[in-house]
């Protein structure tokens, strides 16, 4: 195919299910027939693992290391259904830069035109955490990525940090950077996990991709090393990534998101924590009156 | 390696031609090692191996990318040049201002201070991110001066923290309506500061040519140089063409019509980058023949011009009265000289022409020291290889030294090869003096260029050769801060032998490519 790589950027707070999404995503785009890249920007370099049966791969820092001219095409793998597998790297915890190295990652990758050189329909960023400095931005600045999803569930910390890159993504909005695609929800087991991200993409002018139950059957595929896609792919979880999938694939107007200041995240979360301490107070087994939605499992 | 012009930043040097800084051994293997490794094995009777670098556990000194790319900014006429870094950094602006007064006053231009200016980073930029400083200081820049284009020199702090210069720069373009050029010039991305020439080439690329030529001129020749007096413009003239030199200082108007000419020559190899992206881009060929210094390389250079512009008709003319008018001044020359022995440390580029400017004046040489050294230039074309050149018409150098302007080296060097003088640039003449020889300091990289340069070159050994007095007394009254054991040495590279066996073999501590 001729036209330009659609690229998006995968955000979210760490253990949240940002990797298992993405690499959902990516199988489940792989299987309709795309070529996609996935682009771990984390130093643990796993992003990629469950596209390769629980195999870590060299990352590009590690090349950048070892070799003084580097090819970029020693660093891509090749992944579940055709998928091109690259992990950025970096340091050890508590040494050097990993935005740096992430900088420095993406840059070697650009400059070689691996991107357009692959003839790739998407290629998807799985972007650490918050946005802490410049070197984890630079997925959403102008010219990396086109859209930005961030992974969240309905635990406030994980909203803290979504909250977080939608100021980031605000800030480079003036100066041409990527804007918001939209939350995908995880781990959301009840209609209240619901109704808290749904009044938070409210106030934020800004919209649920998928609500994506948390699940066994992503669990048992992870421990064999491969996604859902690949282990479960008759299972119900599998047809909700395919569904986010195609509609990450189908999206293609984001937008600038209108970010809590902390005051407002603060009052907006102590409402709800009085709420759901008020709603355990009247039921007095949650897990019955919620029975059903989690049925995957 | 393609030059790509969709990103800001430029793969460095040692990337995109596997560039060395460390290297010691006769020059012909050095020529094949290098086409071994990254070229077509061309000129070679036999196979070279994988080009290799010493290491070194310790450097004296140095600059980085981010200097000349702030030096090649400031020359830009009417420029102002935003060096986005803590302070310190801006300690190179007393010598760039210095560079550039003297380019200033060598092309009888207005002598002007460069508007030059800091953003001085400090801690609570380097926490909170420093764009806000650079914005403020990118409209104080507009305000107070009504530059003809802003250029931003970014700095390894500003690297490190990330700050997203490329989408300020953006924004401040379409709102002041002048060009605001971000420079990827981090000191730590290269291991030589010539990567800062690729970075500044880069920009001119990108940002300050005219991208939609409407016209060719057909008579124009770009010609890059590093700066110093215009030889170029009389030289060109003598086939009727004119000369568009840039680089080495040049107004906006020079930089938007280099892809109307119908050639490119680079003076320098540090300079083929703008030289390689002008082809790739706009068609236009670069000279790819060994810069002209001395006679040989020079008519071939004038040849290769003829026959990119179609003036093949005159240019033989031109090259027998040009030989003809140097002759008398030549002969005096070689008969001063000949059998004096001459030690050359320069710029890559350079030292190889002077290796030919020497020898063509039948001086002897057997040393040399060069900052670096490119296997490979973009172009990916072994005819533009001086030193396979220089060493095919004059003969092999035995002692070839590759040191990132490390005086210890060039001391021990200098110690093994006992010239009667040194040509030098970067202030190795001053070294040389101290050991009482008498030594000849290259000001501009023009002055050896060419049939004019030949001359020039011989005449400043042979006043350099009568300063032997001068020289002795120098290093009756210095020391150097080296222990005997140092002074004693004759391998540059001795510091990285990691160890001698009994039979006096020694293991080079080095990686290969």
């Amino acid at each position: 195919m001729s036209t330009k790589a659609k690229k998006i950027a995968i955000y979210g707070k760490g253990g949240i299910g940002k990797s298992t999404t993405t690499s959902n995503i990516s199988a489940a785009l792989a299987e309709s027939g795309y070529k996609v890249m996935q682009f771990g920007c984390d130093p643990k370099s796993d992003s990629t693992n469950t596209l390769r049966d629980g195999e870590y791969i060299p990352s590009v820092l590690d090349l950048m290391r070892e070799n003084r001219k580097v090819d970029a095409h020693q660093a891509i793998f090749r992944g579940f259904g055709g998928t091109y597998c690259v992990e950025a790297g970096g340091p050890q915890p508590g040494v050097g830069c990993a935005g740096r190295g992430i900088i420095a990652a993406v840059q070697l990758l650009e400059q070689q035109d691996i991107f357009e050189e692959l003839e790739l329909d998407y290629v998807i960023f799985d972007v650490l955490g918050d946005v802490v400095c410049g070197g984890f931005a630079v997925p959403i600045r102008e010219g990396i990525a086109d859209h930005v999803f961030t992974v969240s569930s309905a635990d406030f910390m994980a909203i803290y940090a979504a909250n977080n890159l939608f100021r980031g993504i605000q800030s480079y909005s003036n100066t041409g950077g990527a804007l918001l695609g939209g939350v995908i929800a995880n781990s959301i087991n009840t209609p209240f996990h619901r109704d808290i991200l749904d009044d938070f993409v409210e106030r934020t002018h800004t919209k649920i991709m998928e609500y994506i139950p948390r699940s066994l059957t992503v669990t048992q595929s992870e421990l064999q090393g491969k996604t859902t896609i690949e282990a479960a792919p008759d299972s119900e979880q599998a047809d909700i990534y395919r569904r986010l999938a195609d509609r990450i694939a189908k999206h293609t107007k984001s937008t600038v998101p209108s970010p809590l200041s902390s005051s407002e995240l603060r009052t907006w979360s102590a409402s709800w924590a009085t709420q759901l301490i008020e709603n355990e107070r009247a039921q007095q087994a949650p897990e019955s009156v919620y029975a059903g939605v989690n049925d995957d499992n | 390696m393609t030059i790509n012009l969709k990103t800001s930043e430029v793969p460095n040097r040692e990337q995109r031609l596997g560039t060395i800084i460390r290297w010691e051994g006769v020059a012909s293997d050095l020529v094949l090692d290098s086409h071994a490794t990254y070229g077509p094995k061309k000129n070679c009777g036999q196979q070279g191996r994988k080009l290799c670098e010493l290491d070194s556990p310790f450097t004296q000194g140095n600059m980085c990318a981010e200097c000349v790319t702030i030096g090649q900014g400031i020359m830009i006429k009417g420029s102002v040049v935003i060096q986005h870094s803590p302070i310190g950094c801006a300690a190179i602006q007393a010598m760039i201002s210095r560079l550039n007064r003297d380019m200033t006053n060598q092309r009888g231009w207005k002598l002007e201070n460069p508007r030059l200016i800091c953003s001085n980073l400090t801690e609570d930029d380097m926490v909170f991110g420093g764009l806000a400083k650079l914005e403020q200081t990118i409209r104080d820049a507009w305000k107070r001066y009504h530059p003809a284009v802003i250029l931003i020199a970014t700095s390894c702090a500003t690297g490190i923290i990330g700050d997203d210069v490329d989408s300020l720069s953006s924004k401040l373009e379409a709102e002041i309506g002048v060009k605001v050029v971000p420079m990827h010039c981090e000191g730590f991305r290269a291991k030589h500061w010539s990567s800062g020439f690729d970075i500044s080439g880069h920009a001119i690329l990108r940002q300050l040519v005219n991208k939609n030529p409407t016209k060719k001129q057909d008579d124009l020749v770009n010609v890059l140089h590093l700066g110093g007096p215009d030889i170029y413009t009389p030289m060109l003239a003598k086939l009727g063409l004119r000369c568009n030199l840039v680089m080495g200082g040049s107004t906006m108007s020079q930089l938007e019509q280099l892809p109307e000419a119908a050639a490119t020559a680079a003076m320098c190899t540090v300079l083929s980058y703008l030289a390689a992206g002008l082809e790739q881009e706009y068609g236009v060929p670069e000279v790819k023949v060994p810069t002209p210094y001395g006679l040989k390389a020079t008519d071939e250079w004038l040849r290769e011009v003829a026959r990119i512009t179609h003036r093949e008709d005159r240019v033989e003319e031109v090259i027998a009265s040009e030989h003809a008018r140097i002759k008398p001044q030549l002969d005096r020359l070689r008969k001063d000289l000949k059998g004096k022995k001459g030690y050359i440390a320069a710029g890559a580029t350079f030292a190889h022409g002077l290796i030919a400017d020497l020898r063509e004046l039948e001086v002897e040489v057997d040393g040399v020291l060069s900052f670096h050294h490119d296997p490979v230039y973009d172009s990916n074309d072994v005819e533009q290889d001086m030193l396979a050149e220089a060493i095919q018409t004059f003969g092999d150098v035995p002692h070839y030294t590759v040191s990132i302007s490390q005086h210890f080296q060039a001391y021990t060097s200098l110690h093994r090869s006992k010239p009667d003088f040194i040509i030098a640039r970067h202030n190795m003449a001053a070294l040389a003096a101290s050991l009482g020889i008498p030594g000849a300091q290259i000001r501009f990289f023009n002055d050896g260029v060419g049939y004019d340069g030949l001359l020039r070159i011989g005449e400043l050994i042979r006043r350099t050769l009568l300063t032997k007095k001068f020289s002795q007394s120098l290093a009756a009254h210095s020391s150097l801060p080296y222990k005997q054991w140092w002074l004693d040495q004759t391998d540059p590279f001795a510091l990285s032998r990691k160890e001698v066996t009994p039979e006096g073999n020694s293991h080079a501590n080095f990686s290969c490519q």
